[in-house]
């Protein structure tokens, strides 16, 4: 369990940020510059907050009204670095015996060796960083912050050094890893996909504020705010106008069509008739209706909509349709109105490139009000 | 009487160093244009205001004398002109070669429970040293060729207080040039083998 609040004002940058987490995972996430290492860099004591207070596990870390500032050394905490900050005139072995100094030379040698074993860095450790690959870094940094023991696993951005292929692969292995330490964990990202895989909760930052802290599935499901929405890369971000609202339905107008979407009984978020309202469409819940089945049935069928596509982007194994609605009036996005994603099988299936006006279906499950 | 210097300035200009490196304090922009003062007052005038310290009516000088230690006109006011003379190279090389270690190193290793000399020790001076040997080669060059302080505080006294470069002075003034000769290439000899040994040793990654 950790909580903390944090001030800290800065030349041009002011941080204020509040949140705890039950979860044994934290991600923050949020654009660069957003305050997310500043925050890390307090917690881990490197960094003197102006006002606040940080508890973990019931051990008060700091406290600016009771004058407690346990120092960076006393805190039992296990930083990874952005970059890894390896000794580089140290070899692996010595990277990772850094912080156990004052233990016996026996109980060291355990230690690491217990290290090498678990991060697979057998045979590594005479060997000095500059000599590993990037994988190899980060293990031995995360091996170098694990080997004292710490309360608290700190990781600053630990995939961003590494290229996409690895990066993927090693945000796995990541996860692993700290699964089988069971070490409560704060994690650094700019990157949604990595909070998402990493983070048990997501923390939202922007601006040196926390605008969302949730569990990753209400995150994704229930985004806070639009900003929350649009930091998180969320496609499809729309405007219109409600028409009806109740605690489990939300009835708005957009683009001369009425939609209708669930709303959330936990959120108890009631807007007025007529007042605009954001909302998203996940480009991969939006239904292609199949030509050689008939009329659509609007039973099954709901918030039907028809539109041509007028340009599209392939990903490999999705394409991305531009679709533009056959509504008049300017469209929502620019040139289009709606992206929608479908897999290549459905793309070639339904012979997208040859035929280009679909109908459309959405499920009012499939379309989440934003709040204001 | 060089090494005795270099080692005077390695004790007090390493920590000035890292002070200048390491911490904002008030009057850090003061005490860093103090440190270059040596290097670019005359050094008659250093030695003068040296000479006004550790002299016998001077306020250090009277201290010691009081103590039976006597510093004007010994050995060790040559030493003290030395360090003098020398010292701020030792600090502007030594304060670079900190600055210029990665600062997360040694936040690194403050997460790691290492103390701040801990830290010295083995981070910032092992990744530095390069600096700072180039500092303190320059330094001991500097303190061996020292000659306008000495004279002020130390006078030319043969075989206790007479430098390298004093007695060259002292063998052209009274035209025994076959003696200054020795005496220079001497010098040229020592500065040649340790700017060459020490560039030899800097290629040595850590």
């Amino acid at each position: 369990m950790l909580a903390l609040s944090i001030e800290k004002r800065l030349p041009g940058f002011t941080l204020d940020v509040r949140w705890e987490t039950e979860e044994r995972v934290a991600a923050l996430f949020g654009p660069s510059g957003a305050g997310k290492t500043l925050t890390l860099q307090c917690l881990a004591g490197l960094l003197r907050p102006d006002r606040g207070r940080i508890v973990l596990d019931g051990r008060v870390l700091f406290d600016s009204e009771a004058g407690i500032d346990v120092p960076s050394r006393a805190r039992r905490l296990g930083y990874v670095f952005q970059g890894y900050a390896l000794f580089p005139h140290l070899t692996v072995g010595e990277n990772l015996g850094f912080g156990l100094r004052d233990r016996p030379r026996a109980e060291r040698a355990r230690r690491v060796a217990e290290v090498v074993e678990r991060l697979e860095l057998g045979g590594l450790d005479r060997r000095y960083p500059r000599e590993l690959s990037g994988g190899q870094q980060q293990r031995v940094a995360l091996g170098r912050a694990l080997a004292i023991d710490p309360d608290l696993v700190l990781l600053d951005e630990p995939l961003s050094a590494l290229d996409a292929p690895l990066r993927a692969q090693l945000r796995g292995e990541l996860g692993q890893t700290l699964r089988e330490w069971g070490k409560a964990t704060v994690l650094v990202t700019h990157d949604f996909a990595e909070a998402y895989r990493l983070g048990d909760r997501i923390v939202v930052y922007d601006a040196g504020r926390v605008i969302q802290s949730a569990p990753r599935s209400e995150l994704l499901w229930q985004p806070a705010s639009e900003t929350v929405a649009r930091i998180m890369g969320i496609r499809n971000i729309l405007r219109g106008t409600v028409i009806k609202a109740t605690p489990d339905r939300i009835q708005l107008r957009w683009r001369g069509l009425t939609l209708e979407a669930v709303n959330s009984p936990t959120r108890a978020y009631l807007p007025q008739p007529e007042m605009p309202i954001a909302f998203f469409i996940r480009p991969e819940y939006v239904r292609l209706i199949r030509k050689d089945r008939g009329e659509p049935d609007p039973g099954h069928h709901m918030n039907l909509m028809s539109g041509r596509v007028v340009a599209e982007a392939d990903f490999g194994t999705t394409v991305a349709l531009m679709v533009r609605l056959d509504e008049p009036g300017p469209a929502a996005q620019g040139e289009y109105d709606l992206e929608v994603e479908v897999p290549r099988l459905v793309y070639e299936i339904l012979e997208i490139d040859r035929d280009r006006h679909w109908q459309l279906s959405i499920h009012r499950g499939s379309i989440q009000v934003l709040p204001a | 009487m060089s090494v005795a210097a270099t080692a005077v300035t390695l004790l007090i200009g390493l920590p000035l160093a890292w002070l200048l490196s390491h911490r904002r304090f008030p009057g850090r922009d003061l005490l860093e244009a103090f440190v270059v003062l040596p290097l670019i007052l005359p050094p008659t005038v250093l030695g003068y205001y040296l000479l006004l310290m550790i002299g016998r009516q001077g306020p250090i000088g009277a201290a010691l004398a009081a103590a039976g230690i006597e510093i004007a006109f010994t050995w060790r006011a040559a030493v003290i002109a030395a360090a003098v003379g020398s010292i701020a190279l030792v600090i502007k090389a030594a304060q670079a070669g900190f600055e210029s270690v990665d600062r997360r190193l040694e936040q690194a290793a403050r997460t790691l429970g290492r103390s701040e000399w801990s830290i010295f020790w083995s981070v910032t001076l092992p990744l530095a040293w390069r600096a700072v040997l180039a500092g303190t080669v320059l330094a001991f060059c500097r303190a061996m060729g020292e000659f306008g302080i000495t004279l002020m505080v130390a006078g030319s006294i043969p075989g206790r207080t007479q430098t390298l470069p004093l007695a060259i002075y002292d063998r052209v003034q009274a035209n025994q040039m076959t003696e200054a000769n020795a005496l220079a290439l001497i010098a040229i000899g020592v500065v040649v083998v340790l700017v060459f040994g020490v560039s030899r040793l800097a290629r040595l990654r850590y």
